[in-house]
């Protein structure tokens, strides 16, 4: 695939697929809100199959069933095959997902990442029997006591 | 070789019938899916015992490949595959009463079957297609303490797992797109003419960001420390151990067979020398066990990496050592951990309260660091070696890093082996099954370094194994190619 | 079965006993006849050599056998086992509080991990025996709970980094030579280029020097010896560190050789690599020694000056001639027969007290006057005054540095014995002379199972101080194993033609004069008047023996107004920097997990560069 800028249809697409996965990616980057980010993920995934669909088709072909009579261009069936096996697999994740954001909003009462993160670190924390987050970052220090240093008062 | 097909079929057949025969009998949901996994063990030993050893493939349905799919099981595929199954029998989860009890049964046996046929396949698209199945397994066994922090953790893996799958196939099908096939070996026939460009690199980076999430890898590796901090000690064992090394398995495989370029072992390098010291530095500064756990994780991982970045059987066997190690003591310590999840400072105490206990875990901290003569040490040793041996500027530099990790690692495991031994008010005693796994991981490691020679040998048979891509082809391929 | 199996498979019996027997009343006398019957194994062997087992694997060999060196270092370690143990097998051991069989395993498994380090026939072997004893120090040093487990972590840390250190230098060279062996290791090093070779010269000197404590690796000592129970840190104190310069003789001079490193220039400079080292000892003689100066407690006084000593030690081995590096391995076993009795007299007064805070000590000679002797004969070895050993190897030391040109060293050495006996003077005085405080008036002597073993270890270092040919032939034996230059000697001390020394003479010169002033003074009558230790003045004025008078608080005052701004804690500041340095990393990466999703900025942005890249 070359960069001359002639309208070759199939770089186009492939344009659009990995494009539909950065849009995605940064969307799942910059979202804060867990419902977006799981459309988001859907908006990738849909990148990705295509990408997998255009790796297998061919501009002047038939679809690929048997009807029979050899036809002298079939568009390549194993893509094809894939992208359903991955499709089906990403809409289960998908419901999953959900499903989970569900018990997620009943637990917390809120979709807002940035929020649940705090939350979840304070629960973290409330089970672990682990103080504020400012004596978490003290460091885990080398040096010891002033005792270790030899010089004791 | 059919029977190699029943391990994969027989849980995940079983994982679909347990919830009508959860119905009729309790006792049954409950008891077939260790027997289950039992029989799945019993089988794959049986093969091990009967090939020698020996490669063996099977065509999937009679469909020679390439166009038929096809699993391959050589010595290390048999080994992981047996790992699974034996994995998930010692931590299967504690038997809960009704719908909840068989719907963790049934997921761990989907994770069981999709697990061995990822150690067995042969075929890219089959492995992609495993590595979600148990994926999703895992989402559900990762929720299931239905605790709100649970959910939470379980989201933000599934967003990245989704993510990295998805990316996989995008890899997947770039791969496609250069060259046609999707069988391993095909692959690595085709690899020297369609895939020694960019875009071969590029698929490369995709599948290694996709499987690096369960892997652990460094950039997608964030879920990990929350992860298993909410989720079951049984079940983040069973994800830190045995399928973090599937996921590796993949990744071997590949780097192995089809992208056997300096490029793509330096990007493995790299990223795993980011997990590395990224892991063992949070671990350092962790607070809590299971977090502690779950960093060092990711920095033994990145170790993993770092080895299996290194070319050769040479290379492949310490890789293979690093981790074989891994895959034992991890498990044992998150077991370990199963009571020990407060805050670090509060366990003072509890190596009175249960001197095994502590004692195993002196004994894993040893060997994780990395003492002789501890197997830990020796794998160790073999990738220091390996490193130097690459002399580059690039090689050292990696050489010193994971030289000077190791300190931060004894630091941080022995600052806490001194509170465990320390005075205190900790009384929880462990559970007889923890114990008994840890137990059991402890005598392995022990085992292992009484029969040094005999285990070195058999790790050196393993790795040029798995490095002769020869083999793999013909066999696979038949001996047309 | 040659006779270093035999000696192997006693120091085994002795671990596998403890940790049986550990717990019995009379464990500590079994240990002590159990060293004993090691010590009588290592005399009926040969001291230029015996081998042992070997091992394979992975496809490595490990080896074990022992040289005239390797038995040199473990008649030391031997010997300050033995006099450790007694030490603490009767009253100590009764009193002792922590748990018993923990201890006595793990000092019976320090001996034999340092008996494995020292018979080490390779490389390899070399490393696995100094993790052994690293990780059995940090054991011992540890086991105490609370402070020691503390310093005992601060030691683990220093000592993991110096392994590792050792690590890369054996994996580099390895590579470059293809084998562990030690031949195969000399002959890649004497071809080595100049960059690579400094290299592996600063990694083994890291490596070696954590445990001797040299320069800048030495600020987990003084606590981590100090805190542990009491015989544990007599043998700490007496030996453990000397593993370090076994193995720097081993490899600095056995496998790269003295004259390779007075080949190997500093670029820019006028200094060799052997020019290097030897200012790194002497650093460690003088800046350690003045740190002892200031220290307050009895205990860190005494591993204080370890550091130094090391350092003397060191600095002899590293000139290379004969008379220095004798006088450099022969301050090993004379530096551990002085250290083992004073801290055996210090642990001694703990015993009896209850702690060893010289600003609350003074005047107990009136209640412990043997424990005094053996102090006395000990202080007088580690400032080296004649007639105790310690004045035969640092004047060895300090002839030889003249011998060789290097006056800017000897003044740094002779600096260093000037600290080192204002430092012994403040032990003295503050723990025995001066007025005895009113609470230690029902004080006893240290019990005999202590008192024993420290006069043996005075008397120990005074014969071998008036007679050092009896030990001299064991380090010029040592010498001949790692191909230095053989010291020409006599049963008094030293033929040669420069430098000559029979101490034979210089102590009866000594106790004559001694006689003869004993003759003037009985001779004029010899009138004697008893002062009672409280019967004093202050200012003019009569002290009752209600009001006790010593001084012992802010020492050295006046020298302390003169050097004190010389103490500038940079080495603490440059370890606080490191782990600052390394918290603050570790918190970015700590970072990174906590963040939301980092992990999709990258993948967006290498899909956007895939994507520029197949385009």
């Amino acid at each position: 695939m070359d960069m001359t800028f002639a309208p070759d249809p199939l770089a186009l697409l492939v344009i659009g697929a990995l494009g539909l996965i950065v849009v995605g990616a940064a969307g799942l980057a910059f979202g804060r809100h867990l419902f977006r980010l799981v459309l988001a993920l859907g908006l990738a995934e849909a990148g990705a199959n295509l990408l997998l669909v255009i790796a297998g088709y061919r501009w002047d072909a038939v679809a690929p069933i048997l009807t029979g009579s050899a036809p002298a261009a079939m568009v390549d069936p194993v893509p094809q095959a894939l992208v359903l096996t991955a499709i089906v697999i990403g809409v289960g994740v998908q419901a999953l997902a959900v499903a989970l954001l569900v018990r997620v909003k009943l637990a917390y009462g809120t979709l807002d990442l940035a929020e649940l993160k705090a939350l979840v670190e304070r629960d973290i924390r409330a089970a672990a029997g682990i103080g504020e987050p400012d004596s978490a970052q003290a460091p885990a220090t080398l040096p010891g006591p002033a005792g270790l240093i030899g010089e004791r008062p | 070789m059919n029977a190699l097909v029943l391990p994969v079929v027989l849980p995940l057949l079983t994982a679909f019938l347990l919830q009508p025969a959860g119905r009729l009998s309790a006792a049954l949901a409950r008891w077939a899916g260790p027997a289950v996994l039992l029989v799945c063990a019993g089988l794959l030993v049986q093969i091990a015992l009967l090939t020698g050893g020996e490669p063996v493939t099977a065509a999937i349905g009679g469909f020679a490949p390439p166009v038929g799919i096809v699993f391959y099981a050589d010595a290390l595929a048999l080994l992981m595959a047996i790992a699974v199954p034996v994995s998930a029998l010692l931590l299967w989860p504690r038997a809960e009463a009704g719908e909840a009890g068989v719907r963790q049964s049934a997921l761990m046996l989907l994770l069981v079957g999709s697990g061995t046929g990822m150690a067995l396949s042969g075929d890219l698209f089959n492995l992609y297609v495993f590595y979600e199945l148990l994926t999703v397994a895992s989402f559900g066994l990762a929720s299931a303490t239905g605790t709100g922090r649970a959910y939470v953790a379980t989201v933000r893996y599934v967003l990245v797992s989704g993510f990295g799958s998805l990316i996989a196939l995008a890899g997947i099908a770039l791969l496609y797109a250069q060259t046609g096939s999707l069988n391993l070996a095909q692959l690595a026939d085709l690899a020297p003419e369609r895939l020694a460009n960019p875009l071969g690199l590029a698929a490369f980076a995709c599948l290694l960001i996709g499987f690096g999430v369960k892997a652990e890898l460094f950039p997608v590796n964030n879920w990990v420390p929350d992860l298993y901090a909410c989720a079951g000690k049984p079940i983040s064992a069973l994800l830190a151990g045995v399928v973090s090394k599937l996921a590796v398995l993949v990744l071997l495989r590949l780097t192995v067979l089809v992208f056997d370029s300096p490029e793509a072992r330096e990007m493995l390098m790299v990223l795993g020398l980011a997990g590395l010291v990224t892991g063992e530095l949070a671990a350092w500064r962790a607070r809590d066990l299971p977090r502690l756990l779950a960093y060092s994780s990711i920095g033994q991982l990145g170790l993993l990496f770092v080895a299996l970045s290194l070319p050769g059987p040479a290379g492949l066997a310490a890789a293979l050592a690093v981790a074989l190690h891994h895959l034992l003591v991890k498990p044992a310590l998150f077991m370990l951990a199963e009571r020990w999840h407060g805050s670090l400072d509060k366990l003072a105490g509890a190596g009175r309260a249960s001197p095994l206990a502590a004692g195993l875990f002196t004994l894993f901290a040893l060997s994780l660091v990395g003492v002789p003569p501890l197997p830990g040490f020796w794998a160790k040793l073999l990738v220091l070696l390996e490193l130097a041996r690459g002399a580059g500027p690039f090689d050292l530099t990696a050489l010193a890093l994971v030289l000077a990790v190791t300190v931060v690692e004894a630091h941080y495991l022995f600052r806490l082996v001194g509170i465990l031994y320390s005075p205190g008010e900790f009384r929880d005693r462990h559970s007889p099954r923890a114990l008994a796994v840890a137990g059991l991981g402890g005598a392995v490691l022990v085992a292992a370094m009484l029969t040094l020679p005999a285990v070195s040998d058999a790790l050196a048979g393993l790795a040029s194994q798995a490095a002769d891509t020869a083999a793999y082809r013909t066999l696979t391929l038949g001996g047309g190619l | 079965m040659t006779p270093l199996d035999t000696l192997y498979l006693a120091s085994a019996a002795t671990l596998a006993a403890m940790l049986v027997l550990g717990d019995w009343r009379r464990a500590g006398v079994l240990a002590t006849l159990m060293y004993g019957v090691q010590l009588a194994l290592l005399f009926t062997m040969q001291r230029t050599g015996s081998t042992s087992f070997d091992l394979s694997a992975l496809g490595f060999e490990l080896s074990w056998r022992f040289d005239a060196l390797s038995w040199f270092f473990a008649v030391v370690t031997l010997g300050t086992a033995f006099f450790a143990s007694w030490y603490g097998a009767g009253e100590w051991l009764r009193a002792y509080t922590g748990r018993r069989r923990l201890f006595q395993s793990a000092l019976a498994a320090n001996v034999f991990a340092m008996l494995l380090l020292l018979g080490s026939g390779d490389l390899l072997t070399l490393f696995v025996g100094w993790e052994a004893t690293s990780w059995a120090g940090f054991l011992l040093m540890a086991l105490a709970g609370g402070l020691a487990r503390d310093a005992a972590l601060r030691y683990l840390v220093y000592a993991m980094a110096g392994a590792m250190a050792l690590l890369g230098a054996l994996v580099v060279l390895f590579q470059a030579g293809g084998s562990f062996s030690y031949e195969a290791a000399r002959a890649t090093l004497a071809a080595m280029a100049p960059g690579p070779l400094w290299a592996l010269i600063i990694l083994f000197g890291l490596g070696f020097g954590a445990k001797l404590a040299l320069l800048p690796l030495h600020l987990w000592q003084a606590a981590a010896y100090s805190e542990t129970p009491a015989p544990g840190s007599v043998f700490l104190g007496g030996v453990v560190g000397r593993m370090g310069l076994f193995a720097l003789a081993l490899v600095l001079v056995g496998l790269i050789g003295i004259p390779h490193l007075q080949a190997l220039a500093v670029p820019f400079t006028f200094l060799t690599a052997q020019d290097v080292v030897a200012w790194v000892a002497a650093l460690t003689v003088v800046l350690p020694t003045y740190t002892a100066l200031k220290q307050n407690d009895a205990r860190y006084l005494l591993a204080w000056h370890g550091i130094g000593q090391g350092g003397y030690m060191l600095l002899g081995l590293i000139v290379g001639s004969a008379l220095g590096s004798a006088g450099g391995l022969l301050h090993v076993i004379n530096y551990a027969a002085t250290q083992a009795t004073l801290l055996m007299v210090v642990f001694g007064v703990r015993h009896r007290v209850g702690h060893t805070d010289l600003n609350r000590l003074g005047g107990l000679v009136a209640r412990m006057p043997l424990s005094f002797l053996a102090l006395l004969l000990g202080i007088i070895s580690l400032a080296g005054l004649p007639p105790m050993s310690g004045f035969v190897s640092k004047w060895m030391v300090y002839s030889s540095l003249i011998q060789d040109g290097r006056p800017f060293l000897f003044l740094a050495a002779i600096v260093g014995t000037l600290g080192t006996i204002l430092s012994v003077y403040k032990l003295i005085h503050n723990l025995f002379l001066g007025q005895l405080r009113a609470e230690h008036e029902q004080l006893n002597e240290a019990p005999l199972s202590m008192l024993i073993p420290m006069l043996a270890t005075a008397t120990l270092a005074f014969v071998t101080g008036v007679a050092p040919g009896l030990v001299l032939g064991w380090v010029a034996d040592a010498q001949a194993a790692i191909g230095l230059p053989v010291i020409d000697y006599t049963l008094g001390g030293i033929a040669s033609p420069r430098a000559s020394l029979d101490m034979l003479w210089v102590v009866g010169v000594m106790f004559a004069g001694f006689g003869v002033g004993a003759l003037l003074f009985y001779g004029a009558g010899g009138k004697t008047h008893r002062v009672h230790q409280l019967d004093n003045y202050a200012g003019g004025h009569f002290l009752d023996a209600g009001m006790r008078y010593h001084y012992s608080d802010n020492f050295y005052a006046g020298l302390m107004h003169l050097i004190g701004g010389w103490y500038r804690g940079s080495f603490h500041w440059l370890e606080g920097a490191i782990g600052s340095g390394l918290s603050l990393v570790a918190q970015g990466a700590g970072g990174w997990y906590r963040a939301i999703n980092p992990a999709f900025y990258l993948l967006a942005a290498s899909v956007a560069l895939i994507a520029w890249v197949a385009l």
